[in-house]
């Protein structure tokens, strides 16, 4: 063999092991990060097959289960115990997961698209144009999120399609400075240069090579995002600004008015928090995993 | 530096008359219409008839837009639906609630989020570090009013140790010359009234509280454990102090100029999570206020409600940006 040969043989040796397969490995060995999947799966999987796990209609009670007393907390027969209305708690979390997931993922990929498009109009053509758009991220940031998506709810009323665009909507300004700063970071790079000067066509350039070159802190923030969404869509709920239907069985509006029976019947209250709380911290955890594995710093390492 | 100040006054002119502009747009996108939100179910022909004669409705936007910008220079955000009162009136009275309550929260926050960090740091990779770490990210998904309902049945309903509501006991007598409850007590030097007040205020600052103290602990740890491996530190260490003064004088001194950063980025937080937890708790500041307003659709309480807490927001942002240039030597100097 050539010493041209060997060269090229240690060439291909290292190749494979990329930015992502490296990721992977990494998240491999971070137990964090391993029990952050595992509630996820769990989650997704209780989304999913929700007809088939719960045992109840979620929508439907039935008063007269009650007793007279507010409300029969779990038991062999309603694992989760019963809510004011009679319903079964446990076939409503369980259909709770499929709200929570899907409001979620909509509205961080509301979010997440128009700050892409905005983020890298802004970033890779800079000048007036990025001034215009970062002024107004600058004054989207400057409502308090929480009464930014109330805002937005308030002015397209209540439902399911207008509490996933103001979470979503709160989320623009954040993957769109997000992604500028690391189109930014980017654009100055050789292989940038190099295509340039080979004279590939500017959209080619953005989409071939800067995007994906920006796109780990993307991912990250997405998935911290889903934790937050779901996180905001309960405040929303909380706050009766949930699903118009109240029997919908969103976590959220599920703690609404447990306050009131806190004396008698604590399970209304610690079931759907609880349940919001497991779902977040696996999308956190996961997030943590993927920033600290995506990290270039960490690379070669572990 | 003067320029650095000037600068961002200056850019603070176009985000302030975005968020105008925002706020106005938002009430003419309401569902019933601009004149039927600011007046309520309750509106007459003529006084819509009335409101549109105010506010010009009936004129071209960028004039309506010029009338509503100078009533609200002159600090006249409207009257209330509810109590017929003037929308600043009622802030006045609402938001020290809210700051007070910020104050205990961001207190708790740094009390316990500054030395948590701190020891996960020194402790690294042990398992004080790991079970830090743990703690801060499940306190981080915790929603805050589900923590505040958790802390109002543990300490509240079962206990009995804390009261469940509201910022003073009804059987309490006392003047409101601040609204600041704390410190109207002070000011009466009424003792009994002071402690029922902090009393009030222990189990909301905590749940409001909770996220500052988990970001402040992580941003401490990484700080110190940045701050560590300077070369300085090695010098100090080298030269013999004693290692309490390396800890202190080196290492807590310089790494307390990110931990202040994030102290002050965390008010958008506070003030989005007042609102949650001053509903579970029925504490009459800013957040209830906005909730019941949405319930009664009272959109100017809204309007008036939402452009303030952000004008409040962006300020504070702005003192933070100035503060951190005033402490950081390096963008001091440049």
């Amino acid at each position: 063999m050539s010493v041209a040969q060997v060269e090229a043989r240690e060439v291909q040796l290292e190749a494979p092991s990329g930015l992502w397969s490296d990721a992977w490995r990494r998240l491999k060995h971070n137990p964090a990060a391993i029990v952050g999947f595992a509630l996820v799966g769990i989650f997704l999987s209780i989304a999913i097959f929700a007809p088939w796990i719960a045992p109840e209609d979620p929508r439907s009670g039935d008063l007269s289960r009650l007793g007279g007393a507010c409300c029969p907390g779990p038991s062999a027969d309603y694992w989760f115990g019963l809510d004011q209305q009679g319903r079964d708690v446990f076939s409503r979390i369980v259909y709770g997961a499929r709200y929570s997931l899907l409001i979620g993922i909509v509205s961080v990929s509301v979010g997440l698209s128009v700050g892409l498009v905005f983020g890298s109009i802004a970033g890779y053509f800079g000048g007036w144009i990025d001034s215009i758009i970062m002024r107004m991220t600058d004054i989207m940031l400057s409502v308090p999120g929480l009464l930014l998506a109330i805002g937005i709810v308030a002015a397209l009323g209540q439902g399911l399609w207008q509490i996933m665009v103001a979470v979503g909507v709160t989320q623009i300004p954040i993957f769109t400075r997000l992604l500028r700063g690391s189109i930014l970071a980017t654009r100055e790079a050789d292989y940038v240069l190099a295509a340039r000067s080979v004279g590939v066509p500017r959209r080619l350039i953005l989409s071939a090579h800067i995007l994906p070159n920006s796109i780990s802190p993307v991912i990250v923030q997405g998935t911290l995002a889903l934790a937050t969404a779901i996180i905001d869509v309960a405040a929303l709920g909380f706050l009766g600004l949930g699903p118009q239907d109240p029997a919908t069985p969103e976590w959220g509006t599920m703690l609404t008015d447990t306050t009131r029976y806190l004396q008698t019947a604590p399970h209304l209250a610690l079931i759907p928090g609880v349940a919001i709380v497991i779902s977040v911290l696996g999308f956190n955890l996961i997030g943590d995993g993927l920033r600290e594995a995506l990290d270039p710093r960490f690379r070669g390492r572990g | 530096m003067l320029r650095f100040v000037v600068r961002r006054l200056l850019l603070l002119v176009p985000i302030l008359l975005g968020l105008s502009i925002l706020v106005f747009l938002w009430i003419r996108a309401l569902p019933a219409g601009p004149a039927q939100s600011l007046l309520g179910e309750r509106a007459t022909p003529e006084t819509i008839a009335q409101i549109e004669e105010q506010y010009g409705l009936d004129r071209p936007l960028h004039i309506q837009y010029w009338r509503y910008l100078k009533t609200v220079a002159q600090g006249d955000l409207g009257t209330t639906i509810r109590t017929r009162r003037p929308v600043t009136e009622e802030v006045k009275e609402r938001f020290p609630a809210t700051i007070e309550l910020a104050m205990a929260a961001l207190l708790f926050a740094t009390l316990f989020g500054i030395p948590l960090g701190f020891v996960a740091a020194k402790r690294y990779g042990t398992w004080i570090d790991h079970s830090s770490l743990v703690a801060s990210l499940i306190g981080i998904s915790i929603p805050i009013f589900f923590l505040a309902i958790l802390l109002k049945y543990v300490f509240a309903v079962q206990l009995g140790w804390l009261p469940t509501v509201g910022r003073i006991s009804v059987l309490i007598d006392l003047e409101h010359p601040t609204n600041f409850y704390t410190l109207d007590a002070l000011i009466a030097l009424d003792f009994v009234a002071f402690w029922d007040v902090i009393k009030h205020l222990i189990l909301p600052a905590i749940a409001l509280g909770s996220i500052p103290l988990a970001v402040t602990a992580r941003i401490t740890r990484a700080a110190v454990l940045d701050v560590q491996n300077e070369d300085y530190v090695r010098t100090a260490r080298a030269k013999g102090l004693p290692p309490r003064v390396v800890d202190i004088r080196h290492i807590f001194r310089n790494a307390l100029l990110p931990i202040s950063t994030i102290i002050g980025l965390q008010t958008g937080l506070l003030l989005s999570g007042a609102v949650l937890t001053e509903t579970v708790f029925a504490f009459p500041g800013m957040g209830t206020w906005l909730v019941e307003a949405i319930r009664q659709r009272d959109y100017p309480v809204l309007q008036g409600g939402i452009l303030f807490v952000s004008f409040v927001f962006v300020i504070v942002n702005l003192i933070v940006d100035i503060s951190y240039a005033l402490i950081n030597p390096r963008i001091r100097v440049s």
